[in-house]
């Protein structure tokens, strides 16, 4: 337990009667993508901000890197990247200047601005003045600054907020290839699933405060119902046929649905509906989207 | 630290009206100063003729004192509405450096830019002397006195205005204060003793200036450290 890289216990956060945060347990990895997921308002972003020291929580406590924080928060803050919701800039300043503002209170080399700003492809356009840039771009550069101290956490939330397709492209490759390339553990939050899906291989679901579930994404998926779907020629009578061997047929018009069964089975079935004379045209194996898993965990909430 | 936070502060700066501000208020007092002159020239000089150089100078002060306040408004919104336009304050406040340092950087620019306003102003002072022909003899302790001086007496107000400033996202609320704090200063010598807005007049019933001065910077002190713990402890959003 002591040895997660980022780990809160029973942190807590309450704006006078309303819970934002309510005693949640987060841990982190080294090296994983955490995908903090969660509808708007659900507290993934005041769970940032407390894990940045912006907001003090109001009990519970966090440890990150084995110190506890926000006592040790200096040197914790050290190894620490974030963007958190719209990226911040200084309009009026170019983005070298952007990244100078940072490196000169953190003290690293000045080559360090060229070396993020390639890794977030802003080289080209360094000397333009921000204001004039895309959000794409002022998100780059928020990347390049949470990246400018060499972090071993970066903390993102919701860096695709606002982005085209092709920039969240973007957005989701760069990140993907932090762990592999820099060895950094990264925190990203985001209200879609199929994004988190895309990129996290551990998976934190959050909602009005508290967490639903956490565990890889392998175990959320593993969580989605499987079923086994048959179009056939003659459904009423291939589901009595069925189920006289003991598994039960649910018929929708021309479809089967059975519930999950080893490919064993599966062949078997199909020989002996086949023998009884029925045509089969489709089989399809179905399992219940990462979308109706989340809004089923999410949903028992609300009853 | 300060020093890093404070060079940072500096950069940020580049491309921005702070300077030109900072500029055009002694030029402002200054430029007034002298279409007076100008244009009472001969009115003036035997007026004053017992003392050129020290009516020259209250003359400056008393539309100094109020442009001052001005000043201080707007610099200190200026400075605090860097951070605020993009919410950069999440991005300054993550940053491995303690908010004390942060806050303190931000309160030392504004300091140090009206210094350089107040230098300014006094050099504004010895130039339209030597223009209108007031000769060699100026009296450097009252011109240093008057230029100085009601900057560290506006101590109370400077740490107001950049509490105000720097914890409110939306500056309507410190500009509009600031704005009645300079026209309600312009009455401020009838006031009592008592009232801040007073002390940079170096007016006091004892005649002594530096008394202005010190309770200035004391107020000045405690307003500054409440603020400092106000803003260590506040929320982020």
């Amino acid at each position: 337990m002591s040895d997660a890289f980022v780990q809160t216990t029973q942190l807590t956060k309450r704006y006078g009667s309303r819970t934002a945060v309510n005693q949640i347990n987060l841990e982190l990895n080294k090296q994983d993508i955490y995908g903090f997921l969660g509808p708007n308002g659900a507290g993934k972003t005041t769970t940032i901000r407390m894990l940045l020291g912006l907001i003090r929580p109001t009990s519970g406590s966090i440890r990150m890197f084995g110190k506890s924080f926000p006592k040790s928060r200096m040197d914790v803050l050290k190894k620490v990247g974030s963007l958190v919701e719209s990226p911040s800039y200084y309009g009026h300043l170019n983005a070298c200047e952007n990244l100078e503002t940072i490196r000169r209170i953190i003290d690293v080399p000045a080559a360090r601005i060229d070396e993020v700003l390639s890794i977030v492809g802003l080289t080209k356009d360094a000397k333009r003045v921000v204001k004039g840039y895309s959000l794409g771009m002022r998100q780059r550069l928020g990347i390049a600054a949470a990246l400018l101290g060499s972090p071993e956490l970066l903390i993102l939330d919701e860096p695709t907020n606002g982005l085209d397709p092709a920039g969240i492209l973007e957005m989701r490759e760069l990140i993907k290839s932090l762990p592999d390339q820099y060895g950094i553990t990264v925190l990203v939050s985001s209200h879609l699933l199929s994004e988190i899906e895309q990129m996290a291989n551990r998976v934190g679901i959050i909602q009005h405060g508290s967490i639903l579930f956490q565990d890889s994404l392998e175990m959320l998926q593993r969580q989605a119902k499987h079923h086994i779907r048959l179009a056939v020629s003659d459904p009423r009578q291939a589901a009595h046929t069925i189920s006289t061997w003991g598994i039960h047929a649910a018929q929708h018009e021309d479809l089967l649905t059975i519930s999950y069964v080893p490919n064993e089975q599966v062949a078997l079935i199909v020989q002996q509906l086949v023998q009884n004379g029925h045509s089969i045209y489709r089989i399809v194996d179905q399992r219940q989207s990462l979308e109706e898993i989340f809004l089923s965990l999410t949903g028992k909430e609300r009853s | 630290m300060l020093l890093k936070a404070l060079s940072a502060d500096w950069l940020k700066l580049r491309r921005t009206w702070i300077g030109w501000l900072v500029l055009l208020g002694p030029i402002g007092v200054i430029g007034l100063q002298s279409v007076n002159y100008g244009l009472r020239y001969h009115y003036l000089m035997k007026k004053y003729e017992a003392d050129l150089w020290g009516n020259l100078i209250l003359n400056v002060q008393y539309l100094a004192a109020p442009a001052m306040l001005l000043g201080i408004t707007l610099l200190a919104s200026l400075i605090s509405g860097i951070e605020h336009r993009e919410q950069s304050w999440k991005q300054v406040l993550a940053l491995p450096i303690s908010r004390l340092t942060v806050f303190t950087s931000k309160f030392t620019m504004i300091q140090f830019l009206l210094f350089v306003a107040c230098t300014l102003l006094s050099g504004g002072t010895l130039l339209l002397g030597g223009v209108l022909g007031f000769g060699m003899d100026i009296p450097w302790g009252m011109l240093l006195l008057k230029c100085y001086f009601p900057w560290l007496a506006a101590m109370p107000i400077i740490a107001l205005q950049s509490w105000l400033s720097i914890t409110n996202r939306n500056q309507a609320v410190p500009i509009t204060i600031g704005i009645l704090v300079s026209i309600v200063s312009m009455y401020a010598a009838q006031m009592p003793d008592w009232m801040p807005l007073k002390w940079p007049l170096l007016v006091n019933e004892s005649h002594i200036p530096i008394y202005s001065v010190i309770t200035g910077l004391s107020t000045g002190l405690v307003i500054y450290s409440l603020s400092l713990v106000h803003f260590a402890r506040k929320d982020v959003d």
